[in-house]
């Protein structure tokens, strides 16, 4: 399902009298596609969890629209619209195990379908398994050896082989339990038992003048009747079970919250997020709570589910590389407005603004005051890069960490950069270097680790497509 | 904690101790003993020895005097008609612990899912909490007389209180809507107090999973504050098995002027009643006895309540 956000703005009312009211978000539009995992990325304040709670129906917009596909939903209450929503701490209801925890939103949910005879249905499924008493006979001989256990085991091994409810396998298990009498009575006495309360459903819809067609639907009047109804014990054990397995936590079903370390809450958390089939996943900070190799593992773990069950989602998150690395396309916001969405290695490598070139990418990128003339770029006195086709003017210039090319031929425009310091990280090695003209006083430089360098000064040309000019005043992306 | 410190330790704690050893502990401990001396004298500490007739006496199983066939059923007896110390004291209990802890849980709720007026609320129900017990039992003997609201307001002109006519049911009546309504305020605060402390986010995930009002108080804001029910429960038995002054305040000593008819005894009443019969060394051994047998009582109803209570309570 398509998300779409037009115009959409959130202010809250100033606590101070006559104040000007904060505006967390401001004008946003923006169209999450079916099945898309959409990141909202921004610092802390910039409006992101706002946005999702609006989706979610938490908050209220002061104006503008949210569309489910063609549904309005812009007001419409949380309950109804259909979504799941994973929040920062999890919020797992303590006193409930994780079964009843995920099993929760079921309990509230309403399935419309046509009325049916599911008592008769029942009584019937239960006769066409006890009819067939030899192969009955030999699935319980089969399984059956002693002791507790092997009830379990053989109330499996009824729902593997008939696709029944749970509930019925246990009618089943439960009429056997009598020791001393052959399987063949026990099953006889229970045929016996289910024909006498068939005969007596039979009956009561008789009296209440009630049809019932071959697909057990109730005919009333001819006609079948759609109600609206809960799910039953079986439906939800099984949606409960399913998601479970989705997300891996089928061991820990029967434990409490506490005794789960962070990142299996956290899958608990979508586990509750997900079983009810939700159009939409919405993801706030989920990975905020988890230490540094969890979180990596559960980011994945987020992109496999989210892969496996197609859904529409929103995952909001202040850390890029977490962003990048599992978003289909992200939308980056600042103080409320939107200010970049696309996907991540687009936005990377074409940033629009000096804010979203800071904000990806780890190192971030140096970013150095400087200006243009006739043509060419200048870092203080030293002309940097050339070919610029715009007016001369001061202005910001953002260098990527990797776009610095060590050893530059003669004929190339450089930069004259002291290296301090020397950190060798694996594959790649970072140089530290300063610069009174750069912001924060410190230059990141990455390069290949093959290269030999010392301490002192250095010429570096710089990459083409590494460098990015920003309007001095506004921080606007200008094109060359 | 490294050994130097720890005389620092019991060296702050001393005066606390030393209260608590005075006033505390040496009289439950002397109250033990003497519960088990016979012809216990409280101001001189003559006895004849130890007895457990004590006991007997007090739970009606002793004759008074030897060979009268008279047994004492005042304290305790288990025929309701009987009215015994201990009797009245269980049917308070039963009756005011579960209503006051239901319905202070109920306001509670309503008063924290109100917006307007939220504060006002809150203060006419701490109103009572502040007010003096024994006034408020005056006022309430006052509703509560002949010519009273109460009789006004459903047009009755029952005597319920301190009248020739009085009965040990009408008494009880007023008696335990006294103590729930005096009881409301306290366990209303802490109540509240616990929803304060519940995140906003467990309301907002069952508004996700698409619960409903009740169902979120039932499923969500009980259970969460199930330590807070655990504690009100617990103290509330206590306080209602020691109840006295509630007593005093509403009826005096006694609700007839008919001689026939006996105070309308707790406990506690008792047991103040059997020390303060100037007689010293007649019956303070009894009141000794009966004062073990609540503790005792107490003790099993607490650990009662706190066996049910770990399989119910859940701390965040």
């Amino acid at each position: 399902m398509e998300i779409k956000i037009e115009n959409l703005n959130k202010e809250y009312p100033s606590r101070e009298k006559g104040g000007s009211p904060t505006k967390a978000v401001l004008d946003l539009d923006l169209t999450v596609k079916d099945g898309e995992l959409m990141g909202l990325l921004g610092p802390s304040g910039c409006g992101k969890s706002t946005t999702l709670y609006m989706i979610a129906g938490l908050q209220d917009p002061t104006s503008g629209f949210i569309y489910f596909d063609e549904d309005d939903v812009t007001h419409l209450d949380a309950e109804k619209r259909g979504i799941g929503l994973v929040f920062q701490n999890y919020a797992l209801y303590p006193h409930m195990s994780v079964y009843q925890n995920v099993e929760f939103p079921l309990t509230n949910l309403k399935v419309e379908e046509e009325e049916k005879a599911y008592d008769l249905e029942y009584e019937d499924t239960l006769l066409n398994i006890l009819k067939n008493d030899e192969a009955l006979i030999a699935l319980i001989k089969e399984t059956i050896t002693s002791g507790k256990k092997s009830k379990v085991a053989l109330a499996e091994a009824l729902i593997r082989s008939y696709h029944i409810a749970p509930s019925l396998a246990k009618t089943i298990v439960n009429a056997l339990k009598k020791e001393g009498e052959s399987y063949q009575h026990s099953i006889n006495v229970l045929a016996a038992k289910a024909e006498g309360k068939k005969g007596k459903i039979l009956q009561r819809y008789a009296k209440q003048g009630i049809e019932i067609d071959e697909q057990y639907r109730l005919l009333r009047n001819g006609e079948p009747r759609k109600i609206q109804r809960s799910l039953t014990k079986d439906e939800r054990d099984t949606y409960v079970k399913e998601t479970a397995k989705l997300v891996q936590i089928e061991e820990y079903l029967e434990r409490k919250p506490s005794e789960l370390s962070g990142g299996q809450q956290q899958r608990v958390a979508i586990a509750r997020a997900l079983v009810k089939r939700p159009r939409v996943l919405l993801l706030d900070e989920p990975l905020s709570n988890l230490d540094a190799r969890l979180r990596i593992q559960t980011r994945e773990e987020i992109r496999r589910v989210q892969q496996a069950t197609k859904i529409t989602t929103v995952f909001v998150t202040h850390d890029q590389e977490e962003a990048m690395s599992i978003c289909d396309r992200i939308c980056v916001m600042e103080k409320g407005e939107e200010r970049q969405v696309g996907k991540p290695q687009d936005i990377y490598k074409d940033p629009n603004c000096l804010f979203v070139a800071k904000f990806l990418g780890t190192p971030p990128i140096n970013v150095f005051s400087g200006s243009v003339r006739s043509g060419k770029v200048y870092i203080g006195e030293e002309a940097v890069f050339k070919g610029v086709d715009i007016p001369d003017q001061e202005i910001t210039i953002g260098i990527r960490p990797e776009g610095f090319k060590a050893k530059p031929k003669k004929t190339d425009l450089k930069l004259h950069l002291p290296i301090d310091d020397i950190l060798t990280q694996g594959r790649d090695v970072t140089l530290v270097s300063s610069s009174p003209l750069v912001e924060g006083g410190i230059v990141k430089i990455i390069v290949d680790s093959d290269l030999p360098f010392k301490k002192g000064e250095e010429a570096f040309a710089i990459k083409p497509n590494k460098i990015f000019l920003f309007e001095k005043e506004t921080g606007k992306r200008i094109r060359f | 904690m490294d050994k130097k410190n720890k005389w620092k330790a019991w060296l702050y704690l001393a005066p606390v101790l030393i209260l608590m050893a005075v006033f505390t502990f040496y009289p439950i401990i002397s109250t033990f003993i003497a519960s088990f001396l016979k012809d216990y004298n409280n101001v001189t500490g003559e006895n004849s020895g130890f007895t457990f007739y004590n006991y007997q006496y007090v739970l009606g199983l002793a004759e008074r005097y030897e060979g009268s066939g008279v047994f004492f059923k005042e304290f305790f007896s288990l025929n309701p008609a009987e009215h015994s110390a201990f009797w009245n004291t269980m049917f308070i209990t039963f009756v005011t612990v579960p209503i006051s802890v239901v319905l202070s849980l109920a306001i509670a709720i309503l008063i924290h899912s109100i917006k307007p007026l939220k504060k006002i609320f809150q203060t006419v129900f701490f109103m009572p909490y502040v007010t003096n017990v024994i006034a408020v039992g005056m006022v309430f003997s006052l509703l509560f007389s002949q010519f009273g609201v109460w009789n006004r307001i459903f047009g009755l002109s029952t005597a319920w209180l301190a009248d020739n006519s009085a009965t040990w049911g009408g008494v009880m009546f007023v008696l335990c809507l006294y103590i729930i309504w005096s009881a409301l305020p306290y366990k209303i605060l802490i109540f509240l107090s616990g929803f304060e402390g519940i995140d906003r986010q467990y309301y907002e995930a069952a508004k996700i999973d698409g619960a409903g009002r009740f169902k979120t108080t039932m499923k969500v804001t009980i259970p969460l504050i199930s330590p807070q029910i655990l504690y009100i429960t617990v103290t509330s038995f206590i306080g209602a098995f020691k109840e006295y002054s509630s007593v005093v305040g509403l009826i005096n000593r006694s609700y007839s002027s008919d001689q026939n008819v006996q105070d309308l005894y707790t406990v506690v009443y008792w047991i103040y009643d059997q020390m303060s019969k100037g007689d010293w060394n007649t019956t303070s051994q009894f009141a000794d006895a009966a004062a073990m047998i609540l503790l005792f009582v107490i003790l099993i109803f607490t650990l009662i309540e706190l066996w049910v209570s770990k399989k119910k309570v859940v701390y965040r």
